[in-house]
């Protein structure tokens, strides 16, 4: 990479934090000056702001994980795996704050920290398939083997989603309905303010994504040039 | 106004949990890079 | 297509001889299961619960856990003697190796449930003889699609250093629709509801056996590849 490449990727990534630290800021002030207080559920009802786009977040974490695999299946490049590598932990951070946030609006609202809902139920498997698809990649040594395996698992893994949605279902069902996308359209069943909020969050966090990915993916890039020098330069002599 | 203390736990765990991640990243990343230059250093000097 | 399905049973019938010879595969798997159903029975109070509610949950229990006994098995063995490098030499498709190890996986489970099924009844105080054939297709479904993503999986496993530890933790989340659907399944045939009341589960479960079969074909060449 000449000098100016880098030059030119630090100004980018520069921006990409002043612009993701910006957007978590609005979020804050619109979470918890902005927007008003929800009647039924009061006070705690704010924690959805952050819930939902945890949530969206690591399940898109989760599919650009299936889609790097299938990449890395077909082109073979060390950069797709790099990318699912970075994705897949990204997602199951995000994954266990849906996971932490989601009893602690559940004990003051419904009663009960845990209940075997369908939501709670498959956000559960599906943070099980991430972590152990993480296990897959820390057990095995690195190489072509483990990037194959791993990217078999993400595809595995993300078909699952469906069978696990519907499976949970049919089993059992009491998470609150989706408000945003209800039978009547889009955004019908909130208040515009409520929207806007949400949407100035999930913004806010998608850009966080990109953020994370991109310091993730520099630090897969710096282990592989050292170990290149090192079996280059240190072992060969 | 009850229901600030779950509040509060589910911000800090949010926040606690986002600015943990980054600042272990950057740790993993620094310390990566300094091992990179101190590589590149030993290896221009017996080069 | 004559070619690869006398490949296939060449590979079927390998497993079968190896396994008529050392006889150590069923009788561990069988036994094995049977342990599973005692503990289950001594940890629930069968006099509190009624059997025909948990009865199905404790029978797929015995079956996974049995089963997955069966998978670490089926490459290992291969692995230990340098014979899975055999098999890949052999001037055939990696999808034939899957299929051959999927059909002997299957039919080795399929015949020890067989053989679970009457203690199943005994133990439990369940008829199972008037609800048989539903249940045969519910234990097919529910094989099948076990044996579909076992064996892929299993494959993978099987040239981890963990691999007796890796296989449950990455084929046990996977399994949970499909759980979940034959649980319920033989919980709702046991209570005497017709097939047709379920066909939800049925589409599900068949269709989850399709895929991963699919998928399995489609990536066998990238987890067999040396």
């Amino acid at each position: 990479m000449s000098p100016d490449v880098v030059e030119e990727k630090e100004e980018e990534s520069n921006a990409l934090v002043w612009l993701t630290g910006f957007a978590l800021l609005a979020a804050m002030i619109a979470i918890f000056i902005y927007v008003p207080t929800e009647r039924k559920e009061g006070l705690i009802q704010r924690i959805m702001y952050f819930h939902v786009p945890c949530a969206w977040l690591s399940f898109f974490a989760f599919f650009v994980v299936f889609i790097c695999s299938i990449l890395f299946l077909w082109k073979k490049d060390r950069e797709w795996d790099i990318y699912a590598h970075a994705s897949a932990e990204i997602g199951v951070v995000f994954c266990s704050l849906v996971l932490i946030t989601g009893p602690i609006w559940a004990r003051p609202v419904w009663g009960a920290w845990w209940v075997w809902d369908a939501r709670l139920t498959s956000t559960l498997i599906l943070w099980i398939i991430y972590v152990s698809y993480l296990m897959l990649r820390a057990q095995s040594d690195a190489g072509s083997m483990r990037a194959r395996y791993a990217a078999v698992l993400g595809i595995v893994g993300f078909l699952n989603i469906p069978f696990i949605h519907f499976s949970v279902l049919w089993w059992r069902t009491f998470h609150p309905q989706s408000k945003v996308i209800t039978n009547e359209g889009i955004g019908k069943g909130m208040d515009p303010s409520m929207l806007a909020t949400l949407g100035i969050s999930l913004c806010a966090f998608t850009l966080l994504y990109f953020l994370l990915m991109g310091e993730r993916v520099r630090q897969e890039k710096l282990k592989d040039e050292i170990d290149r020098l090192k079996r280059e330069k240190l072992y060969s002599s | 106004m009850h229901n600030l203390g779950f509040l509060f736990a589910a911000n800090v765990f949010v926040w606690g949990g986002i600015i943990y991640y980054v600042y272990t990243l950057k740790q993993r990343n620094r310390a990566l890079e300094k091992d990179l230059d101190l590589l590149k250093e030993t290896l221009s000097k017996e080069g | 297509m004559n070619l690869f399905l006398s490949q296939i049973a060449a590979i079927v019938w390998k497993d079968f001889v190896t396994e008529l010879k050392t006889r150590e595969l069923f009788s561990a798997m069988f036994i094995f299961a049977l342990l599973v159903m005692l503990i289950f029975i001594f940890s629930v109070n069968l006099s509190i619960v009624k059997a025909s509610e948990v009865g199905p949950g404790i029978l797929w229990v015995a079956f996974l856990f049995s089963g997955t006994l069966g998978l670490n098995r089926s490459f290992v063995l291969e692995k230990e003697n340098g014979c899975l490098m055999g098999l890949m030499l052999v001037p055939a498709d990696r999808t034939v190796i899957y299929f051959g190890k999927l059909i002997s996986n299957f039919v080795f489970l399929t015949i020890m449930e067989l053989f679970i099924l009457p203690l199943f009844m005994i133990f439990f105080n369940i008829d199972l003889i008037e609800h048989l054939l539903p249940l045969l297709l519910v234990i097919f479904l529910g094989t099948l699609g076990f044996c579909a993503l076992g064996t892929l999986l299993s494959s993978l496993a099987s040239n981890l250093k963990t691999r007796e530890i890796m296989l449950p933790i990455l084929l046990y989340p996977l399994l949970v629709p499909i759980v979940i659907g034959v649980v319920r399944m033989t919980g709702q045939i046991l209570a005497g509801e017709p097939l047709s009341e379920m066909m939800n589960w049925i589409g599900l479960t068949a269709s989850f056996d399709i895929i991963y079969i699919g998928v399995s074909i489609m990536t066998i060449d990238h987890i067999l590849e040396e």
